[in-house]
């Protein structure tokens, strides 16, 4: 079943810059999906399309059979966005406020969002950091954070803008061990990066994005090998013709 | 971002954690009104009183101290200039300046209410989580009409919130500035200029990535309020606060 389906794609920026343009592309529910690209390829802005952040000059995208346009709410609910910077999504005082952030934007009842606030802690391994400042944690935790902000929305599709950016090894191993096991418990995780080695080893299916387009769409085994053609850096083992290695080994 | 700054929420259990914020609220305003009105002893009674506040919810003092540094150029200011301001007894007479004893007097007092009305509101900043001040905050202004009260809280909560992000990058911006030798320039005017350009607009910048953040996570202004309760002992405080702030006007 496709969980995403767009058409038709383009964004033009107010000051005439191409976003993305004419992109047409379908997701299936469950899939693990990196895009790649240069800066300035247009990779925040698709994303930013998909829970309607920012509105198409033309074309539409469909979540699960619902037009973002025509229901942003739901496509908030539906694809949770982890982004690029973590700091400035903090918006709790405690780590416990800012996870239940979204689920009072939802007006749901007190004690729900408790239950909520709790799993959703307990998923990303911070119930012991409830109390605490959000602001004093770890790059790493804050990333696992603003993931589990996300979950207590109850999200299916998770978004990740440079999930990797400012994080040390053990900060990148925490947080993608965290997005593996949350693609294994079913959800669609898509991510952008510019570099492949962190992720590309868990991926199912490599897209890469130029000039605001889609150039490149397949198994990473495929055209992994052309990846400096289009500006990214291919992972040190597939240069030397071997197999990538998980960061998580 | 790991140091944090004085004016922001500091979690704990203290009474004054816990403390109805409605009645916190009215607590604080009491205070700071009582302090305007108050003299010299009544303003000694709050200063000990906050200065016991102070140790109790355990606020990190070294820190407070180095955060209100500038605050205490406002204050040199103000006296400097409420002693030459005010007319009386010269107490020292410069070719066209004199400064008075009842300008330094007075100068003093308004200093001492100024810092008192800072602490009070350190130390309620500290106690509250802004979700909860917002609640109280709509709820004080639900019988007045032609006030939106649910935008007013929403607004409050969110210039709380950017304090400790704007205090930090302004330190940030200064540091930066200090690595490239501003130090060598004695122009406080020059120095003020260079430094508030930039901290505007990193400013604006971090406030709207919040604001994306925020929109990403269905941020709407009916959403699911803390639910505030009060009980026996939070009138019981009220009512030793009245009972305080009547004790430091007479
Ligand atoms: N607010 C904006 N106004 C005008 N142009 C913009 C705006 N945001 C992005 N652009 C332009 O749109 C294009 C795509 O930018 P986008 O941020 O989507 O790229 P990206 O692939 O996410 O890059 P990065 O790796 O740097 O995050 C760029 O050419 C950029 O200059
Ligand atoms: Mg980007």
């Amino acid at each position: 079943m496709n969980i995403i389906e767009i058409k038709n794609l383009s964004h033009h920026f107010a000051d005439g810059a191409i976003g993305i343009d004419d992109i047409n592309l379908t997701i299936r529910e469950g899939e693990f999906v990196v895009f790649a690209g240069m800066n300035g390829s247009g990779k925040s802005t698709l994303f930013r399309h998909l829970n309607g952040l920012l509105t198409p000059s033309n074309g539409t995208v469909i979540l699960d059979g619902v037009s973002v346009a025509d229901d942003p709410k739901r496509a908030r609910r539906m694809v949770g966005m982890v982004f690029q910077n973590a700091d400035s999504q903090i918006v709790g005082e405690t780590v416990y406020d800012d996870v239940a952030f979204g689920p009072e934007n939802l007006g749901l009842k007190r004690d729900i969002i408790a239950q909520r606030v709790s799993e959703a802690l307990n998923a990303v391994n911070l119930s012991t950091h409830a109390d605490q400042r959000p602001h004093l944690l770890s790059g790493g935790e804050k990333r696992r954070l603003a993931i589990a902000g996300i979950l207590a929305m109850g999200s299916r599709v998770l978004v990740f803008d440079e999930p990797f950016s400012n994080l040390d090894y053990p900060g990148i191993r925490q947080v993608l061990n965290q997005i593996v096991t949350l693609h294994h418990a079913g959800h669609t995780i898509l991510i952008a990066t510019h570099d492949l080695e962190k992720v590309i080893c868990h991926a199912q299916r490599l897209i890469f994005m130029k000039a605001g387009n889609i150039i490149r769409d397949g198994a990473p085994n495929d055209n992994l090998k052309e990846a400096e053609r289009f500006g990214v850096r291919a992972p040190c083992a597939s240069r030397f013709g071997k197999e990538p290695v998980s960061w998580l080994l | 971002m790991a140091s944090m700054t004085a004016f922001s929420y500091l979690t704990g259990a203290s009474a004054l954690h816990r403390m109805d914020v409605r009645f916190k609220l009215a607590s604080m305003i009491l205070c700071s009104l009582a302090t305007v009105k108050a003299q010299a002893d009544g303003l000694l009674l709050l200063t000990l009183a906050l200065g016991i506040i102070l140790v109790y919810i355990r606020l990190p003092l070294n820190i407070l101290i180095r955060e209100l540094r500038y605050f205490s150029f406002l204050l040199l200011f103000v006296f400097i200039a409420r002693s030459l301001a005010t007319p009386g007894e010269p107490f020292i007479k410069l070719s066209f300046v004199t400064l008075t004893y009842e300008g330094i007097n007075d100068g003093a007092l308004v200093c001492w209410r100024l810092s008192n009305i800072v602490f009070v509101g350190i130390i309620f900043v500290a106690t509250t989580r802004p979700s909860a001040l917002k609640t109280a905050v709509e709820w004080w202004l639900r019988p007045l009409p032609f006030v939106p009260e649910q935008r007013v809280a929403v607004m409050m909560s969110l210039v709380i919130r950017f304090m400790p992000v704007i205090l930090e990058q302004a330190r940030e911006t200064a540091d930066a500035q200090k690595a490239r030798g501003v130090e060598n320039r004695k122009n406080p005017f020059y120095r003020l200029k260079k430094i508030a350009l930039p901290v505007l607009i990193r400013t604006f910048i971090t406030a709207d990535e919040l604001a994306v953040a925020m929109d990403a996570r269905c941020y709407t202004e009916k959403r699911t309020s803390v639910s505030l309760t009060a009980c026996r002992n939070d009138w019981l405080i009220l009512g030793g606060v009245i009972l305080f702030c009547c004790l430091m006007v007479v």
